[in-house]
């Protein structure tokens, strides 16, 4: 007699968790070294994404070599334990045929809910190995009993333990792996996240949920806190390329209970960044900002981005369109830079130029064509043929009024402060109204800038995180061979020696150049496009898992990474920064100010004991160009009088002369034609 | 051709129902096959009645069925020696309509005549831990006749255990449960005495009737009853029976979807023989597809017996055809 009476299931002692499920394996559903299924009851916390345990039952003893070691935890099971993550689930019941319900119910679908009893069904589950404990030898996943993993478990299964301890932990937190009411942070690794091992990121999600720019607002503080000391300085240039997006970093939003739990949960303060830094080219009128941030309580920390003609024309090629990059319009652009710009220059001609400016370079333009028509002489000046000449003049005059704001006929420039990055602070460069060739010009040039400093050790950091949103414009996979796709190409495929990281953003990652995504070691997937789902690139994922990324949820993400073996879903806290579109509420844009009282702004933010009516007296009846020039100077040096040094770039005051008294006619003009 | 379906039409006309059926699996035991009678109770002859179509099921029922797993695994000498495992689950059903096990009992066993056993056989036999079942020397005497008693005692190790299972169900019931049993009532007191038990048969081997009375039983309509009866015959325990149709046979077979039940012997039983009717019929869905006898077998029976089978010893089940490569050989 085996009689067992009472079949119940009895709880098991505290110290053993209860299994949540069981390895199956059929001959059509085998369990492999890679993947194995397993069962749950029907109710179940177990869902897509959910990491389990599963440990190996048998008499505690393993075979290795001649001999058999006692390996096992004591309670029968030999010690070999396998993780894996959740990639698709089934659910059947003992239904042969669908037309057995249709039978049983009569044909009428409302008494097929109707049944007194309910079918035998089952939830079973596939899953994808994360790691084997050993790891050798390699075999099939045991047919053991699952658990819901705990923190410890989710360490090992991500390979975490590699990098969250040791002398020189390079653990960044990237959200919370929960799942059946676990809750495990989930760390990246800084080698992998930021070099030198492997780096870059690239986020793919749908527009209008704000998960892309949040994930990256979480992430970027998560790096400040959690940066390795080991590893230097750091800093970020986020391009912001549309709307309000990035242009409150520095000012606290709203967040829940839970959002603060979980900053807490991941070790990270939940408060805006302490130090951002905001850049934004003027509009046309070369005096307001072309920014949404021109609240008067915020616009005073906004820097000018303004260049001139040598930060021009170093990127010529970044502006000019395919038919005008000839040999020889080259060779001109080259000899300006080389010989002209910043040099004393004779023009043979008589003239003695020093070309700084684009109005200085106009100059010397006019006196080669009026030497050039007065001299009689052939159509070549210094070997270049006045067509070319020409043609060069009209695409750097189109620049000059295509960017206008962004680039100054005349005047200094005001850039970032090269040499000077500080460490842990966000430097925003708003180009979100700028014309698409200005975004270009200053995408170009901020980066081979960052390049150029990282490559010389003397950037203020160590390393730079740029964050560029759009991918699929600037790298577009299918779009022209652009200045700016080379050289997000060359950042994909070199920066991370130079420790330049690119966290790149997209709509969808399939149109984006494959070197560009290929090259992130780290990929976060947002809530995703079916369509886009459907792309080859997504072939690696279940159809369970594509349905969830179909519809994530805001501040869930998958996230892909080297050390990872497969993806991992995990929820980020929103960023305690303002989000774009409550900053322009809460911070409305203020209306463009009168050039008068523009200028009067910007001398204001540089002395706060400046009056209005001094200016606006000292600049009455002055051309707006030569305000801003004289503005531009003031900017740029800092003095302890702007005031008394404006006064002193404008000059002694011209009277204009007096006019005329009018001359009367000889004969009155009579009214009579005749 | 147009001659062959004309004379189908005409047997048809004539009162004939066509069939298409092979009758092995609704031929019952084949050891009962008198007429065993029945003495009526509800009715002077045998009728039909509807039963209460939408009549509620009660808020608990359990359901009691067992198995049977038997093969020869050795010969000593020309004795066969067969190895058993008997099991049965009583399942319950609570409003949330899932089952879930309320009490299970199995039994582990070799079947043979032990005193026929060569020593050496019969001490490592009995060295094996599991129970020795011993059949008479003389119904042991050919391989043949050996393997027929050890089946009816298994079978009876069966029906004990069940029995066993069924009375320590039926003590705890509690006011509102009820317990239906596959198989008969009558072979327990406990559970024929019981005013909540019913018991339900799938297999008509015994008839009660003969002539146009069986008729009526064998062709009572769906959603109808018979007329509660007496059974007579080799019943220890006196209960009430009547017959109840759950799906046409029509086009199928004459026993197709036709259960008997039994209920306690008692007035209230004739009183609410049509309720119970009604929830039985509804008992129908889901199927217990796909098990052959769906017609007549309650899903919750079929899930009990699923369960025993899922449970039982590997060794006994029906081995699946091989699934290694056939060699040349």
């Amino acid at each position: 007699m085996i009689g067992k009476d009472s079949a119940l299931p009895t709880a098991s002692p505290p110290s053993a968790p209860r299994p949540v499920g069981h390895v199956v394996a059929t001959e059509l559903k085998p369990a492999t070294p890679y993947q194995f299924h397993f069962w749950t009851a029907n109710e179940t916390s177990i869902g897509i994404g959910a990491i389990v345990r599963v440990e190996e039952p048998g008499n505690g003893k393993r075979e290795t070599g001649n001999e058999i070691r006692e390996t096992g935890n004591g309670k029968g099971e030999t010690g070999k334990v396998v993780y894996g993550v959740v990639t698709d689930g089934f659910a059947y019941s003992d239904l042969a045929t669908p037309l057995h319900d249709v039978v049983g119910a009569e044909g009428d679908p409302a008494r097929a809910a109707e049944s007194p009893t309910a079918r035998q069904e089952i939830r079973l589950w596939t899953a994808a190995v994360l790691r084997q404990i050993p790891e050798e030898p390699l075999q099939p996943v045991p047919l053991g009993r699952v658990h819901v993993a705990t923190d410890a478990d989710v360490a090992r299964a991500l390979r975490m333990d590699a990098y969250l301890g040791g002398a020189h932990p390079t653990a960044i937190p990237v959200g919370l792996y929960t799942s059946g009411g676990l809750e495990a942070p989930v760390y990246l690794d800084a080698d992998f996240l930021l070099g030198p091992e492997a780096a870059h990121l690239n986020i793919s999600g749908v527009s209008g949920l704000a998960t892309k720019t949040s994930a990256v607002e979480f992430l970027l503080s998560a790096i400040f806190e959690h940066f390795p000391p080991h590893k230097g300085r750091i800093a970020a240039v986020c391009f912001n390329v549309k709307g309000p997006d990035l242009c409150f970093l520095d000012q606290p939003g709203t967040l829940d209970a839970e959002d603060r739990r979980r900053y807490e949960r991941l070790g990270v303060p939940a408060q805006p960044f302490e130090r951002v830094r905001y850049y934004a080219p003027f509009k046309a009128d070369g005096a307001n900002l072309n920014t949404l941030r021109t609240h008067a309580a915020l616009v005073g920390d906004v820097e000018p981005l303004v260049w001139g003609l040598r930060e021009v024309l170093d990127f010529a090629e970044v502006l000019l369109n395919r038919d005008d990059i000839d040999a020889k319009a080259d060779a001109f652009i080259d000899f300006l830079a080389d010989r002209v710009v910043d040099k004393e220059f004779a023009d043979g001609f008589g003239n003695v130029h020093r070309v700084t400016t684009f109005a200085d370079l106009d100059k010397l333009f006019r006196a080669v064509f009026d030497g050039l028509e007065l001299a009689g002489r052939s159509d070549t000046w210094r070997t270049h043929h006045i067509a070319t000449i020409r043609k060069v003049r009209n695409r750097l005059a189109n620049i000059s009024t295509r960017c206008k704001g962004l680039v100054a006929d005349d005047g200094p420039s005001n850039d970032l402060p090269w040499g000077r990055f500080e460490d842990r602070a966000v430097y925003v460069v708003d180009v979100a109204n700028v014309d698409p060739l200005g975004q270009d010009l200053v995408f170009a040039r901020i980066v081979s800038k960052l390049r150029e400093h990282l490559e010389r050790r003397d950037l203020g950091v160590d390393a730079v995180m740029v964050f560029v949103d759009e991918l699929n414009k600037y790298a577009s996979a299918d779009g022209p061979d652009t200045y700016v796709r080379k050289m997000l190409l060359d950042i994909s495929e070199r920066g991370r020696y130079l420790g330049l990281v690119l966290f790149g953003a997209e709509q969808f990652r399939s149109q984006v150049h494959r070197r560009v995504v290929g090259n992130a070691g780290t990929m976060v997937f947002g809530r995703m496009d079916s369509d886009e789902l459907a792309t080859p690139g997504y072939q690696v994922l279940t159809p369970a898992t594509k349905t969830k990324l179909a519809t994530l949820p805001i501040g869930e993400l998958m996230v892909r990474h080297p050390h990872f073996t497969q993806p991992i879903f995990v929820r980020f806290p929103r960023p305690a920064v303002l989000r774009g579109r409550d900053g322009v509420e809460r911070f409305p844009p203020a209306a463009d100010l009168p050039f008068e009282d523009a200028v009067v702004r910007q001398l204001v933010k540089l002395d706060r004991r400046i009056r209005p009516n001094q200016v606006k007296d000292l600049i009455a009846d002055r051309l707006e160009q030569d305000v801003r020039r004289a503005l531009a100077t003031v900017r740029q040096t800092h003095p302890e009088d702007p005031l008394a040094c404006l006064r002193r770039q404008l000059g002694a005051r011209v009277e204009p002369e007096p006019a005329r008294g009018a001359v009367p006619p000889l004969a009155p003009i009579s009214e009579e034609p005749y | 051709m147009a001659a062959l379906r004309s004379w189908k039409d005409a047997m048809v006309a004539a009162g004939a129902v066509a069939v298409s059926h092979v009758p092995e699996a609704s031929l019952g035991r084949t050891d009962i096959d008198e007429v065993a009678g029945a003495e009526p109770v509800e009715d002077s002859g045998l009728a039909a009645h509807p039963v209460e179509q939408g009549a509620p099921a009660p808020p608990a029922i359990r359901f009691l069925d067992g198995i049977e797993l038997w093969k020869v695994v050795y010969y000593d000498g020309v004795l066969p020696i067969v190895r058993a495992h008997v099991a049965a689950a009583v399942k319950s059903r609570g409003a949330d309509r899932r089952l879930r096990t309320a009490d299970e009992a199995g039994r582990d066993c070799f079947v043979t005549s032990v005193a026929l056993l060569r020593p050496a056989v019969r001490a490592v036999l009995e060295a094996s831990g599991l129970e020795l079942v011993d059949l008479p020397q003389e119904e042991a005497s050919q391989p043949g006749r050996a393997l027929e008693a050890a089946r009816r005692a298994v079978e009876r190790a069966r029906v004990a255990l069940e029995k066993q299972l069924g009375e320590r169900c039926a003590e705890r019931l509690g006011p509102d449960e009820w317990l239906v049993v596959d198989g008969v009532l009558s072979e327990s007191s406990v559970l024929a005495g019981h005013p909540r038990a019913l018991a339900v048969i799938k297999s008509h081997g015994a008839q009660y009737f003969a002539g146009p009375e069986l008729e009526r039983a064998l062709t009572v309509s769906p959603g109808n009853r018979t007329s509660v009866f007496r059974p007579r015959g080799r019943a220890r325990h006196e209960v009430y029976s009547w017959y109840q149709r759950l799906w046409p046979w029509e086009g199928n077979d004459v026993l197709f979807g036709l259960l008997r039940v039994e209920a306690r012997a008692h007035a209230d039983t004739v009183r609410a023989a049509s309720r119970i009717g009604g929830w039985l019929h509804r008992e129908r869905a889901p199927l217990a597809t796909p098990d052959a006898r769906w017609d007549r077998l309650l899903y919750p029976i079929h899930y009990v017996e699923t369960y025993l089978k899922a449970r039982a010893p590997r060794d006994l089940l029906p081995a699946p055809g091989s699934r290694l490569p056939k060699t040349g050989t």
